[in-house]
């Protein structure tokens, strides 16, 4: 079954038209990665599907269940964590109380378990979420979804403005997901490192998706992902990995 | 000397009243960002509710159960009006709540008549505390110490509860609170109720001190409004500051220019938001 189904997804912010019949498909027990150029509409294909930002036409589905018309709390119980772009941690709270404010199922994680992964959070407890460096708050953003204890974990550019070391870390916890067993869905500019850990890879451009396909064959294409990124092959931070 | 004392009591007294009014329209505006015009006339309900209740259950009695129907009220006012005007821009919940206001004062119209009632409260209330502060009634320590109750409640409640972390988190990030799994149309609902609640407490206080008419609420609301803009928006420390201090701004200018004690309230906030556009306290970011 598939974790997450999306078809013909036609996404509007006011007039503008941002997606364009978007369909992927995020297969229970794998990772999947949804790569693009700043603007392709990656953070807004994640919002459409948390219902954030309500899709005009198409469908989504968790678990085979239709989502579409959905509030976002009613997505996250049907499983879904959501780690958003930029962390969103509550600046006004301590880092112990934003890890309360999750409503989900009981589960594998609970706050001291997550303290076990997160040594760091465990340290902080007492901070407010606005004196954490961006590793912890992203660290923090990523044990607020697993609290939830979700089978599916969307995340979106976790790797933003961390520093290569921590986006190592942030990746190495979200390849361990997928042995808990709880399917991922990332949006990623990191192209090379996240090819390294997705199994099917997706990439937008304008509102459109331009290619999928097993992550290792785009991995070993130099050529497609250059084409793929077109003018702004920059962007993609091929150099980082 | 005398006077000055007298006066600072007073502005601590008053100044605490206000904190209880703004800090629940502080709520509603902090998760909902709506601004309830009506909140005085909730203050107003309350009032009368206890007034009714008296005879049966006693001032006591009424203390309690007259707040507790008015958060019962905001609570179906929410569910019935308010939500339906979140998603739209803010000039429809000003209309909605403005309007709401005039109708709730002229139901109190309806229901108990245009005169102004007493709200009958224990005798032991009404004694001075001393021979020598003549001028400080029991009923006005009883008023800052419910206060100070109430007050500390509702602190407690959002610092210690999960719902309560919810409604701060959802102050500044209702997006990201509902994507991790809030209902957050239920939790704006109980908000609301708990900010009716401290209105209607409110009502109450002021019955027993005022005694009743139906737009009793009015001369209280603006200056709450503007304890939450000098304490800042988002921050309810910030209200209950604000609130502490204009209460004491305008009794001590009472005392040596009594000409400006309406005026200078405003003349505070003037200069707040010359210095602090955001407040003493406020969020960054708020209502915008």
């Amino acid at each position: 079954m598939n974790a997450i189904e999306v078809s013909g997804l036609n996404t509007f912010y006011g007039k503008s038209h941002i997606l364009h019949d978007v369909s992927l498909f995020a297969a229970e027990g794998s990772v999947t990665t949804l790569l693009g150029r700043n603007g392709a509409g990656k953070s807004t294909t994640m919002r459409s599907i948390m219902g954030l930002t309500p899709a005009r036409s198409g469908s989504v589905k968790v678990f085979g269940k239709d989502s579409t018309k959905m509030a976002p709390y009613q997505v996250a119980r049907l499983g879904v964590g959501y780690v958003p772009e930029g962390r969103r941690v509550f600046p006004n709270l301590t880092v112990e109380d934003n890890l309360k404010v999750p409503q989900g199922e009981t589960g594998p994680f609970d706050i001291p378990r997550i303290y076990g992964l997160f040594p760091r959070l465990e340290e902080r407890k007492m901070n407010l979420g606005r004196q954490l460096s961006g590793g912890e708050q992203e660290m923090l953003s990523i044990a607020r979804a697993l609290l939830l204890n979700p089978k599916v974990l969307i995340l979106d550019e976790p790797s933003q403005g961390l520093a290569p070391l921590i986006v190592k870390d942030v990746f190495r916890i979200v390849t361990s997901m997928k042995a808990e067993g709880i399917s991922v869905l990332i949006v990623e500019q990191n192209v090379r490192m996240t090819l390294e850990i997705a199994d099917t890879a997706y990439v937008l451009d304008h509102g459109v998706v331009v290619h999928h396909g097993p992550a290792a064959a785009l991995a070993a294409d130099e050529a497609l992902i250059q084409s793929l990124a077109g003018a702004s092959a920059e962007e993609w931070d091929l150099d980082k990995a | 000397m005398e006077l000055v004392l007298f006066n600072l009591a007073n502005g601590l007294i008053v100044g605490a009243f206000y904190v209880l009014m703004a800090l629940g329209l502080s709520l509603i505006i902090n998760l909902s960002n709506v601004v309830n015009f009506a909140h005085g006339n909730f203050l107003a309900i309350g009032g009368y509710l206890a007034f009714t209740l008296t005879p049966y259950i006693g001032f006591w009695g009424a203390l309690l159960v007259s707040p507790l129907l008015t958060a019962v009220f905001g609570y179906f006012i929410e569910q019935v009006l308010i939500r339906h005007v979140y998603a739209r821009n803010h000039i429809y919940s000003l209309l909605l709540t403005f309007g709401l206001g005039f109708i709730l004062q002229d139901v109190c119209r309806f229901i108990w008549g245009p005169s102004p009632l007493p709200l009958g409260i224990p005798d032991i209330l009404s004694l001075p505390i001393t021979e020598e502060l003549f001028f400080i009634t029991w009923y006005r320590v009883f008023m800052v110490a419910v206060v100070i109750v109430a007050v500390s409640g509702l602190f407690a409640f959002l610092r210690f509860t999960r719902v309560g972390m919810r409604i701060r988190a959802g102050t500044l990030d209702l997006d990201t609170v509902s994507a991790l799994g809030v209902n957050v149309a239920a939790l704006r609902s109980y908000n609301f109720a708990v900010g009716s609640f401290l209105a209607g407490l409110a009502g109450v206080l002021a019955a027993g001190q005022i005694g009743l008419n139906p737009n009793m609420g009015d001369d209280l609301i603006m200056p709450s409004f503007i304890a939450i803009i000098v304490g800042g928006v988002g921050s309810l420390t910030g209200t209950l500051l604000g609130g502490l201090l204009i209460g004491v701004a305008a009794a001590l200018t009472t005392v040596f220019y009594p000409a400006g004690a309406e005026a200078v309230i405003y003349v505070i906030m003037a200069i707040v938001l010359l210095i602090r556009p955001r407040g003493l306290l406020g969020e960054e970011g708020m209502l915008t």
